[in-house]
């Protein structure tokens, strides 16, 4: 019955793994630097070390924003999120999973009669400010070190496309992870709370209940790789702003950094520790802060040939993705508990 | 499933060898050029062998460069270009393979007077082409300095056609004694020696653009 339940999760994963592993593979492969294949096994096998070994944090946050008590509100809240994504994926609009599942909590908050955690609430939409800005600052960054970098050392063309062709690889495995690590929370976020699976003990490694969910969870996001993001990569990269492959390196870079700055548990603990302010632990859009990347790279390049017009679109997303959710999540949760008679929250 | 490859070492030397001989090529024909005029037809043979060798495996690296840029997807965005510089290049060996052989096959009779303007002619038109290579290999390393290689290409090519119009005025109004088959055959000759020079603007031009497009 559990696993019936987390259906609506796994789905939402699948979603996510169509759509966001395009913003790591996709310039490479829609380039043709990297074969489809390749990216698709890397992105898979790494996706899932991130959300079984560091995807922790950002669940804790989405928590404390709304604790989804009940298994058929967990599932609701899940299912909402999804069909939002993949009705609005359907429709061409740019979406966010994390969006998604912000608006769904809110909307079983409100529908529960929950207060939303005023505190976690802003640090989350900060975030939606400070994820794509922060991609951006360390787009420019990068860039310009490249571009140093590669007037100076005078390497051939194709020996530095070779190591672009690699740091793809490379940056895209460290992508894959940290989408892992920071957007398993959207995807299985909302079942921790409900769910309690015994612990497996592997010998070298222990997986709790939320350990477990989450590898179930990033297998979603896998399949989802794997089954139908093969036309997102390959048309991806040319929407906003065509991009070199140095200047895709760069987005999956700084992307990658973003999304681990945002779930690193032991780097949070770490800045704690000699008295620093860590980053909160939340679970930030992988669209949105490679959308701010690859603007700051159009930006540094005198912000030519940038197409305003899907600037405007995303602009609208980032807003119409949480109301929608909200609202959808909160019909669902009416049409759950009065029409099948199922618990949805537990007072 | 082999993650990291290692194309590009291989790649970058088939370029080197390719370039290398398109290199030694017009000094082969310098060379060829000089012993028809000294009269040394056994020298000519040897040398015309020499640059169809040359000619032969520049045209079997092309295509493995070509092959290679394909399968393992090198320089997705350049690739075209490239293939093209790869080929107009290719035409100026190919320009001093024929060159040669219209001297052994025509053996133009070319008057004394005349020997020394050949061989400055020859000298400027291979000039281009040697100035050229160092550019092309810049593009692959420093884009920005080969506006600067190029400079030479454009003022050897320049030296060419002023030389050629300089000897063909001299044919056409100083030599009466010429007939005009004879005089029409030495246009010919000339035009064949020159066409080096011509090949390696045609290549600077595209390399200028190249090069731009790369900057960006």
């Amino acid at each position: 019955m559990t696993l019936l339940f987390i259906t609506s999760g796994l789905f939402l994963g699948w979603s996510l793994g169509a759509n966001d592993a395009a913003n790591i593979f996709g310039s490479a492969v829609g380039s043709r630097m990297i074969t489809f294949r390749k990216a698709a096994i890397i992105a898979s096998i790494f996706v899932i070390l991130g959300a079984v070994l560091q995807g922790s944090g950002t669940s804790d946050t989405l928590g404390k924003l709304g604790a989804v008590n009940a298994i058929g509100g967990s599932f609701t809240v899940a299912l909402a999120a999804a069909i939002t994504v993949y009705s609005m994926t359907k429709s061409s609009l740019p979406v966010s999973t994390t969006q998604a599942i912000v608006g769904a909590i809110i909307g079983w908050n409100i529908y529960t009669g929950n207060a939303t955690d005023a505190k976690t609430l802003t640090q989350i939409v900060t975030t939606w400010i400070s994820g794509p800005v922060l991609g951006g600052t360390f787009a420019i960054l990068l860039y310009m070190l490249l571009k140093w970098y590669k007037k100076r050392a005078g390497i051939h063309m194709i020996r530095f496309e070779s190591y672009i062709r690699n740091g793809l690889i490379i940056a895209g495995a460290f992508g894959a992870f940290s989408l892992g690590a920071n957007n398993i929370a959207n995807v299985m976020g909302v079942f921790v709370p409900a769910i309690d699976l015994p612990a497996i003990d592997l010998g070298f490694l222990t997986l709790g209940s939320g350990q477990q969910l989450f590898f179930l969870g990033g297998i979603a996001i896998a399949l989802g790789i794997i089954t139908y993001s093969k036309r997102v990569m390959e048309t991806v990269g040319s929407g906003i702003f065509e991009l070199s492959s140095e200047a895709a390196l760069v987005v999956v870079l700084s992307q990658s950094l973003v999304l681990f700055l945002f779930s690193s548990v032991a780097l949070a603990n770490l800045l704690n520790g000699i008295g620093l302010p860590s980053l909160p632990l939340v679970p930030v859009s992988s669209s949105q802060v490679v959308i701010g990347s690859i603007l700051g790279i159009g930006l540094y390049k005198g912000a030519r040939n940038m197409n305003y017009r899907m600037l405007g679109g995303i602009a609208l997303g980032w807003i119409a993705t949480p109301i929608i959710a909200g609202l959808v999540s909160f019909f669902s949760l009416f049409f759950v508990e009065n029409v099948f008679e199922i618990i949805v929250a537990i007072p | 499933m082999a993650i990291f490859k290692r194309t590009s070492g291989l790649l970058i030397n088939k370029f080197d060898e390719f370039l290398d001989n398109v290199e030694v090529g017009l000094l082969v024909f310098r060379e060829g050029i000089k012993s028809y005029l000294h009269g040394d037809m056994e020298a000519l043979n040897r040398h015309l062998r020499k640059i169809e060798a040359l000619e032969e495996n520049a045209d079997k690296l092309q295509r493995e460069i070509e092959n290679d840029m394909i399968v393992h997807s090198i320089l997705p965005k350049e690739r075209v270009e490239v293939f093209r510089l790869l080929d107009r290049t290719d035409e100026i060996i190919d320009t001093t393979k024929h060159s040669l052989t219209e001297f052994t096959v025509e053996v133009p009779d070319i008057p004394e007077s005349l020997k020394a303007d050949f061989i400055r002619l020859t000298e400027a038109s291979a000039s281009a082409g040697d100035e050229l290579i160092p550019a092309i290999r810049t593009y692959f390393t420093t884009p920005y300095l080969v506006r600067d290689k190029l400079i030479k290409v454009y003022f050897f090519e320049n030296e060419t056609d002023r030389l050629s119009t300089e000897i063909k005025t001299r044919i056409f109004q100083q030599m009466p004694e010429l007939d005009l088959a004879r005089k029409a055959h030495l246009r010919y000759i000339l035009h064949h020696i020159e066409g080096i020079s011509d090949k390696a603007q045609a290549v600077a031009d595209l390399l200028t653009a190249m090069a731009i497009k790369v900057i960006m």
